[in-house]
C-alpha cells in the first residue's frame, strides 16, 4: 500500500533576482512498513525534501499525498493538525524540550489525543522498554546522554502511532555505538510496529539498515539502491559504491 | 566604515529594538520631571503651605529618584546583555575593551539624552494635568498654570546624568569582566540549571508559606490589645515586615516550584501543552527570579497599601469629620454660641440649635472593658476602674427613652475600639460623690452626640434623664473641664451652610469650637496632597514594576524561542501554543500581583481604623483599578509571545 506520493516536486529559495533551485521535480512513491533512507552530497537537499515532506516547509509546485491526504494545498492549521495526528520527528540535536522530564517529553504528542492516561502510560512503558530508556523517566534531558536524549526523540516519534516517521540525521551526533544501537532500535520497531520511517542521512553505515535508499543529487533523484535479501555488510558495499560515484566534483577539463 | 557611522548605525538599528528601552526613559524622565515641577511651582505654595506638605513632597521625590535609579539600572542590564554578540564580535575583529566601552558610551549618549529630552517635554505636559488632578483632590480652586522651571529643569538633568555616569558604570564592569568566550555565551548562561527537587526545597517551600500565615497572624492581632506598648508594637511591625517579605522570598524560591510539582507529579508524564508551556517554565524561572519578584510583590503590596489608607482617609473624611462634630457648627459653651447665633440673625441665616449638658462623672468599667484593658492601660495609661466618663441625658437625643437602670456608649471610634475592647453588656458603676451607682450597660452607637472636646478620646455614656440628675448633684467639681454645655447649630437650608461657614470664620473663636465644613475642608486638603503623591508614587511603582516584568518576558520568550520551534514542528498550532502562553503569564503576572493585593489587604485590614471609617469601597477600588492597569503589561507581554511564536518556525 502506498502511504506517500510525490510527484513533480518543486522548491527554490531567494527572490526573483537571485533563485535558487533546491528541488528540481522530484518523483518517488514510499510502501507502508518501508524503512528508506535520503542520501546526497551537501547541498543536494536532502533536508529541503524532508522539510517539505512533513510539511515543515512549502513547496512551489507539485503534490504530495500522505495517506490519500493531498497535504499542499492545506492551510497552516491543518497542516499542524496533520503533523500532530500523522506524523513522527526525530531530530539530529534531539529537540527535547530541557523542562520535561524524559517521560513528559515521549508523552507530549499524547496530549492532543483523547487517549487516557492509563492508555498513555501503557504505551510509554512498553515504547520505553524496547528503547532502554525506562529507567531514566524522570530524568532531565541534561542529565542523560546524546544516545538516550536520541532514543527519547524516537520514542516520542512513535508514541502515537503516526503514519510516517520522519527522522533527519538521527545518528549525526552520536558516537558510533549509540548510532549503531538507536538504528538497531528503529529497525526493530519499524519491524515490530509496522512503521513506515523516512531517513535522511549523509552517513553510509546509518543508511545501510533501511531496505531502500534514494539517491538525490542537485535536486534530482539521482538513483535507488534495493537491500533484497542482501546482508547489510553487502547493501553497506554498495552504498559506498553508489556513493562514490556520486560524491565526487565533476571534472571540468 | 568609521566609528561614526558604526554607531550612528548601531543607534538606529537599536532604536527599533530597543524601543522599550527608549520607553523607560522616556517615562522616567517624564516623571520625575513632572514632579519636580510640582514642587517647584509657585502656584504650589497654597496646597503646600496650607498643610506643610513640602517634607512630604522632597521625601516623595527622593523616593520617585530610587525608583526610576533602578528600574533604569534593570532596564539596561536587559539591554546590554542582548548585545553582548555584537560586543563579543568587536573584540574578535580586535578592538580593545576600551574602545568598545567608548563606542558604547557615545551611543547610549545619544540614545540617553535623547530620550531624556523627550521625556521632559512629556513631563512638562504632564505636569499641568498632574496639577489639574492635584487641585480637584484637595478642593483648591486656583487655575492651574504652570511656568517652565529652570530649577527643576536643572535638577532632573543633574539626577539624569548622574544615573548616566551609574549606568556606564555597569556597562564598563560588564565589559571589563567578560571573555570574548563569555560574551558569546552570555544568553545561554543565565537562566539556572533545570534538576530535580530536593529535600531542602521542600523545606524551603513549606517555610515560605508558613512565614507568610504567621505574618499576616500577627498583623490581624496588630492592634487587638496584644502588643501594649509602643516597643512591643514597633517590635511585632517589624516581625510582620520581616516574615511577610522572607516569606514572600521563600515563596519564590520554593514553594511555587513545590506546588508546581506536586501538580505535575499528580500528571504521570502526562502533560497538556498548557502545562508544558506554564507549569514547566515557571517552576525553572521562578526560583533564578526569586528576589526580582520579592522586590516587585513587596513594592506592589505598599503601594496598593499605601494608596488604599490614603483613599481610605479621604473617602472617610466626610464621616470623620461627622463622629468628631455632630453638628454643622459646635461650641463647648453658651456664651461662645450666643454670638455667632447674633450673626446668624443678622445675617437673616434660619438655624436650628441643640443645647446639650455635660457631665464629667469617674466610673467603674472594670465588667466592661474585659482583659485587653489590663494590657492596653499601660500603654494609655488609663485604670478601667478608675475612668472619666461625660454622661449626657437621654433627654437631649433624639428618639431616646432608656429605663432608669439602662444606659449605653456613643461615640466609639474603630480606632478607641482598637486600644480597649468593649464587651456589648455588663455593668457600668458611678462613683459620685455621694454614693456609687450600678447600671446595666446595653451596648454601643456609633454616632456621637457631642463635639470632640468633650468626649475627649474617650465614648460618651448616654443615661436616663433622672439619673442624669442624681448624677449632677453628686457632681464632682474638680473633674469639670471648660467644656460643660454642648451647643450644636444646624443652618436649616443647605445652601445657606456657605455663607454661615464664612461668618464662623471670622469671628477666630478659640480652640474647641468647630465648622463642620471647615474640618471636612481641612481633612480633604490633608488628605488630598497625600493622595496625589501616594498615588503618583503608585503609579511609578506600578508601571515600573510592569515593565520590569514584560522586559524579563521579552527576554525570557527570546530564550525560548527554540522550544516553541520543537512545538510548532510536532504539530502544535500557534493557536495551541498562545494558549498555554495566556496561561503562563496569567501565572507570571498573576503569581505577583496576587499575592501583592493579599499582602496589603493584611497590611491595610490591620490597622485601616486609624484612617478612616470605611475599609471596604476604597480598598476594592484600589484593587480593581491596580489589576486593571498591572493587565495592561500582561496582555502586551502576551502580544510579544505571539511574534516571537510566529517567527519560530
Amino acid at each position: 500500500m502506498t502511504i506517500l506520493e510525490a510527484k513533480n516536486l518543486h522548491k527554490s529559495y531567494g527572490n526573483k533576482f537571485n533563485k535558487q533551485e533546491v528541488l528540481k521535480g522530484l518523483d518517488f512513491s514510499f510502501e507502508k512498513g518501508e524503512f528508506v533512507s535520503i542520501m546526497g552530497p551537501s547541498g543536494s537537499g536532502k533536508t529541503t525534501l524532508l522539510n517539505v515532506l512533513s510539511s515543515i516547509d512549502r513547496i512551489n509546485s507539485g503534490s504530495i499525498m500522505i495517506e490519500g491526504n493531498e497535504i499542499t494545498g492545506m492551510k497552516e492549521k491543518q497542516l499542524a493538525e496533520f503533523r500532530k495526528h500523522h506524523l513522527g520527528f526525530i531530530f539530529q540535536e534531539y529537540n527535547l524540550l530541557d523542562t520535561l522530564t524524559v517521560k513528559e517529553n515521549i508523552l507530549l504528542p499524547l496530549s492532543v489525543t483523547k487517549i487516557s492516561p492509563a492508555e498513555a502510560d501503557h504505551r510509554f512503558t512498553m515504547l520505553a522498554n524496547e528503547l532502554g530508556i525506562y529507567e531514566l523517566k524522570d530524568k532531565y534531558p541534561n542529565e542523560i546522554s546524546g544516545g538516550q536524549k536520541q532514543r527519547t526523540s524516537a520514542a516520542r516519534a512513535f508514541i502515537h502511532q503516526p503514519s510516517i516517521i520522519f527522522a533527519d540525521e538521527p545518528t549525526g551526533a552520536l558516537d558510533s555505538k549509540s548510532a549503531s544501537g538507536l538504528l538497531n532500535k528503529l529497525s526493530e520497531l519499524n519491524r515490530s510496529r509496522n512503521a513506515t520511517i523516512i531517513m535522511v542521512t549523509h552517513d553510509p553505515v546509518a543508511a545501510s539498515y533501511c531496505s531502500r535508499i534514494l539517491f538525490i543529487k542537485d535536486g534530482q533523484l539521482y538513483t535507488q539502491l534495493h537491500k533484497g535479501n542482501q546482508t547489510r555488510q553487502e547493501f553497506f558495499k554498495d552504498v559506498m559504491k553508489t556513493q562514490g560515484v556520486l560524491g565526487g566534483v565533476q571534472n571540468e577539463h | 566604515m568609521s566609528i561614526k557611522q558604526l554607531i550612528f548605525r548601531n543607534l538606529k538599528k537599536n532604536l527599533k529594538n530597543y524601543y522599550l528601552y527608549v520607553f523607560a526613559l522616556i517615562f522616567s524622565a517624564a516623571l520625575y520631571f513632572a514632579f519636580v515641577t510640582l514642587q517647584y511651582d509657585p502656584s504650589m505654595t497654597e496646597a503646600k503651605g496650607s498643610i506643610k506638605g513640602a517634607a512630604a513632597l522632597k521625601a516623595a521625590s527622593v523616593l520617585l529618584l530610587g525608583i526610576v535609579t533602578i528600574f533604569l539600572l534593570y532596564a539596561n542590564k536587559i539591554f546590554i546583555k542582548r548585545r553582548s554578540k555584537e560586543i563579543g564580535l568587536f573584540q574578535l575583529i580586535g578592538m580593545t575593551k576600551n574602545k568598545i566601552f567608548s563606542i558604547l558610551t557615545t551611543e547610549n549618549f545619544l540614545l540617553y539624552f535623547g530620550s531624556v529630552l523627550l521625556g521632559i517635554l512629556f513631563g512638562f505636559a504632564f505636569s499641568k494635568l498632574a496639577i489639574m488632578i492635584l487641585y480637584r483632590v484637595t478642593g483648591v480652586e486656583a487655575i492651574a498654570t504652570l511656568h517652565f522651571s529652570a530649577q527643576a529643569l536643572i535638577q532632573t538633568l543633574i539626577v539624569f546624568v548622574g544615573i548616566y555616569l551609574l549606568i556606564m558604570l555597569t556597562n564598563f564592569i560588564f565589559i571589563k569582566r567578560q571573555t570574548i568566550l563569555s560574551l558569546f555565551r552570555v544568553v545561554l548562561s543565565t537562566e539556572g540549571k533545570v534538576s530535580k527537587i530536593s529535600m531542602l526545597e521542600i523545606v524551603i517551600g513549606m517555610l515560605g508559606l508558613i512565614f507568610i500565615i504567621v505574618g499576616y497572624y500577627v498583623s490581624s492581632k496588630l492592634f487587638g490589645g496584644d502588643f501594649n506598648n509602643e516597643a512591643k508594637l514597633y517590635l511585632a511591625m517589624i516581625a510582620i515586615l520581616g516574615f511577610v517579605i522572607t516569606g514572600t522570598y521563600l515563596f519564590y524560591k520554593g514553594t511555587v516550584r513545590f506546588v508546581f510539582n506536586l501538580i505535575r507529579k499528580k500528571k504521570n508524564g502526562y502533560l497538556s501543552v498548557n502545562e508544558v508551556l506554564s507549569l514547566s517554565s515557571i517552576m525553572f524561572r521562578m526560583k533564578s527570579n526569586a528576589l526580582l519578584l520579592t522586590i516587585i510583590t513587596t513594592v506592589s503590596a505598599l503601594a496598593i497599601g499605601l494608596l488604599s489608607l490614603s483613599y481610605i482617609s479621604y473617602y472617610s473624611a466626610e464621616k470623620t469629620a461627622r463622629n468628631y462634630v455632630p453638628n454643622q457648627f459646635s461650641f463647648t459653651n453658651t456664651d461662645t454660641a450666643g454670638t455667632f447665633k447674633e450673626k446668624l440673625n443678622e445675617n437673616h441665616i434660619g438655624f436650628k440649635e441643640t443645647n446639650v449638658e455635660v457631665l464629667r462623672v469617674r466610673a467603674d468599667l472594670s465588667s466592661v472593658m474585659k482583659a485587653k484593658l489590663e494590657a492596653s492601660s499601660t500603654a494609655t495609661g488609663l485604670n478601667p476602674k478608675n475612668v472619666i466618663l461625660s454622661v449626657v441625658s437621654d433627654s437631649n437625643v433624639k428618639g431616646e427613652n432608656l429605663s432608669k437602670r439602662n444606659i449605653y456608649l456613643t461615640g466609639v471610634s474603630d480606632l478607641q475600639q482598637s486600644f480597649f475592647k468593649i464587651q456589648d453588656s455588663g455593668q457600668i458603676i458611678w462613683k459620685t460623690k455621694k454614693e456609687k451607682m450600678l447600671q446595666n450597660y446595653t451596648g454601643m452607637k456609633k454616632d456621637s452626640v457631642v463635639s470632640i472636646p468633650f468626649s475627649a478620646g474617650m465614648p460618651t455614656a448616654v443615661v436616663n434623664d433622672s439619673v442624669f440628675q442624681v448624677l449632677k448633684d453628686g457632681l464632682d467639681p474638680s473633674l469639670q473641664t471648660d467644656a460643660s454645655h454642648y451647643v450644636g447649630i444646624d443652618v436649616t437650608k443647605e445652601t445657606e451652610l456657605q455663607k454661615a461657614n464664612d461668618l464662623f470664620q471670622k469671628q477666630q473663636y478659640k480652640a474647641g469650637q468647630f465648622s463642620r465644613m471647615e474640618m471636612l475642608h481641612e481633612q480633604k486638603q490633608n488628605m488630598g496632597l497625600i493622595m496625589f503623591i501616594v498615588g503618583f508614587l503608585g503609579l511609578a511603582f506600578l508601571i515600573t514594576s510592569g515593565c520590569i516584568l514584560y522586559f524579563k518576558q521579552m527576554d525570557e520568550s527570546e530564550e525560548e524561542k527554540p522550544n516553541y520551534t520543537i512545538l510548532r514542528k510536532l504539530g502544535f498550532s500557534r493557536g495551541d501554543l498562545l494558549a498555554g502562553i495566556r496561561f503562563k503569564q496569567l501565572f507570571n503576572f498573576g503569581i505577583p500581583l496576587v499575592l501583592g493585593l493579599i499582602h496589603s489587604y493584611f497590611a491595610v485590614k490591620s490597622g485601616w481604623f486609624l484612617f478612616g471609617t470605611e475599609l471596604w469601597t476604597p480598598i476594592i477600588l484600589v484593587m480593581v483599578l491596580y489589576t486593571a492597569l498591572y493587565s495592561i503589561f500582561g496582555i502586551l507581554s502576551v502580544v510579544y509571545y505571539k511574534k516571537v511564536i510566529k517567527e519560530a518556525l
